[in-house]
């Protein structure tokens, strides 16, 4: 990541009426990176992207976008940013087609064969001349995310976007946010609270907890575990506790939840199985302990509901 | 520039694609038609002059232009936030004073239109059912019987300007409060309570009443070198003119500092 960032936020606080929402939020997000920024209802993501928006005013810190202040410079830095927030509300009374063309003309050099280019990306030609009032919320979604794309953002804002999707329909929007970060470098920030979501959307992901980042960290793929690094592994064994003696240390064996847990890389499994099997134990199951987001998830926030 | 007409476009097309806005002109279109039937119907053998007609079509006409116009100015910017729409309104590369101007043009143009309209419409049917006269005699005014182009087109023009400055008021109120309903209630208090008020404060005896609001919106009373909307205190229509022109400036002010900072949740 030797490149700048699309955007940058520096100690970001909200205050209101003397309550402190956002407690000095520090984070950027680079050109190309889906960035999830995951946490509880009422933890702040709303408010945190108002912000980013130039919809709500920061109490203190700032909020760079391609190097300008959305605050001082907000023509300049808000040119390069497409969002949705909260639920994609757009003039019902106005077909979809004539909401593309109001949103068009507010924002420099948008053609009409750009519009039926967006059209055709959300895969609306069909019912892109209805009122909107007419379309359910999927494609009211669909609308949204072209209304935010249209003049090719290098910040692309969703908040909650899977919301009212079905599952098809996320699959969908995920596969098009990867593509617009790989093909075209948009820097893509993603609210939710649905971990699944987030794990298979994004690179890396901020926790945010009463107005706090808490944690950021990468996102590990399945493609990219290497085979040398160690794993957190079950063996299902009978008399655990026996079978532990037999180990000697090996691959820091431990009891868990009444069962025999190690952490070791690939080679190491197969040598404590053997050893296993040779001391005359009946080694019924091996299982690799994936932690998910949701585990790690939980971790941080200790377990507060996840809504 | 060229850009900021493309803002005054949208706003022009989120009030025409609207079909409220149609029913509305139906109804300017529609009034004198029905009351020239009617009165053909009741009294035909001594119809009105096609002017004394277009003056009484003309005064019922001008409540609903102002109630009209009130309507979208409450809806200018309430409307976006009742829809949700002023989330991305907002995140364009546009100052929110920019934005603000275009519907407040956009409104001003709304009831432009309405009143050429109404004026157009009175005075094509009032031709059609009753005959054109050049110098209609049963005019209740005096200039009205010599000149009625000009006795119509002041009259009109004076009801316009109140009729904005009352929507001025509908549009700061919609501003600040981000409520159509509140600001409907309130402005369409102001014009149909208007008179009642003005009775009650000039019944104080205190000269204060000459710069309020609600007398000034009678400019017409000044048609015919008339004293003005309060005959116990005469005023000229430069100085109804510049009270209009201050309460202007407040409401357009406030409209503009509401809406330029607050957040937007």
């Amino acid at each position: 990541m030797t490149q700048s960032p699309v955007v940058r936020l520096q100690d970001v606080t909200k205050k209101i009426g003397g309550r402190t929402i956002i407690d000095r939020i520090s984070l950027e997000v680079y050109p190309g990176e889906v960035f999830g920024f995951l946490g509880p209802n009422g933890s702040g993501k709303t408010t945190t992207i108002r912000m980013m928006v130039g919809l709500m005013s920061i109490t203190s810190g700032d909020i760079l976008i391609g190097g300008h202040s959305i605050r001082k410079e907000f023509p300049q830095a808000i040119r390069q940013v497409g969002a949705i927030v909260e639920n994609p509300e757009l003039y019902r009374y106005l077909t979809g087609y004539q909401n593309l063309v109001h949103f068009a003309r507010m924002a420099p050099g948008i053609s009409r064969s750009r519009i039926d280019e967006v059209v055709r990306l959300v895969g609306m030609e069909s019912r892109i001349h209805d009122k909107v009032k007419r379309y359910s919320l999927g494609m009211r979604q669909r609308l949204g995310v072209a209304q935010a794309v249209l003049h090719r953002p290098r910040l692309l804002v969703l908040d909650e976007p899977t919301n009212g999707l079905d599952p098809a329909g996320i699959r969908e929007l995920r596969d098009y946010l990867r593509k617009l970060a790989r093909e075209e470098g948009t820097a893509v920030f993603v609210s939710s609270h649905l971990l699944s979501e987030m794990e298979l959307m994004c690179d890396r992901v901020a926790i945010l907890q009463k107005g706090r980042v808490v944690d950021i960290r990468a996102v590990r793929r399945d493609s990219e575990s290497s085979e040398a690094a160690p794993d957190d592994v079950w063996f299902d064994v009978e008399r655990p506790e026996e079978a532990l003696r037999v180990l000697d240390g090996l691959g820091k064996g431990r009891i868990e939840d009444g069962r025999l847990a190690v952490t070791a890389d690939r080679k190491t499994v197969a040598e404590i199985n053997r050893k296993l099997v040779e001391a005359g134990f009946s080694v019924y199951g091996i299982r690799v302990k994936t932690k998910t987001l949701e585990d790690q998830f939980l971790e941080v926030t200790r377990g507060e509901s996840v809504g | 520039m060229a850009d900021f007409l493309r803002l005054l476009q949208n706003e022009n097309m989120k009030i025409y694609r609207r079909v409220g806005t149609w029913v509305m002109y139906a109804f300017i279109i529609g009034i004198p038609l029905v009351m020239s039937l009617a009165i053909i119907s009741v009294t035909p053998e001594d119809p009105p002059s096609n002017w004394l007609f277009m003056f009484i079509a003309s005064n019922i006409l001008a409540s609903l232009i102002a109630i009209f116009t009130v309507v979208k100015a409450a809806d200018a910017v309430a409307g976006e936030f009742s829809q949700g729409t002023i989330k991305l309104l907002l995140i364009r590369p546009w100052r929110r004073s920019s934005i603000l101007l275009s519907k407040f043009l956009a409104m001003l143009l709304f009831g432009l239109a309405l009143t050429a309209a109404a004026f157009t419409v009175t005075l094509v049917v009032g031709t059609a059912f009753f005959g054109y006269t050049a110098s209609p005699e049963d005019m209740f005014s005096e200039m009205g019987r010599k000149n009625p182009w000009g006795y119509m087109l002041l009259w009109y023009l004076y009801q316009f300007i109140s009729a904005v400055a009352v929507a001025s008021f509908a549009f700061m109120m919609s501003a600040a409060f981000r409520s159509g309903g509140l600001t409907i209630g309130l402005s369409i208090f102001i014009l149909l309570a208007g008179g009642l008020i003005t009775n009650l404060l000039s019944l104080l005896d205190k000269p204060i009443v000459k710069y309020t609001l609600f007398p000034h919106l009678q400019l017409t009373s000044y048609l015919d070198g008339g004293p003005g909307p309060l005959p116990q205190y005469p005023m000229t229509l430069g100085f109804s003119l510049a009270v209009l022109g201050v309460h202007f400036a407040v409401f357009v002010a406030v409209a503009w500092l509401a809406f330029g900072r607050r957040d937007v949740a």
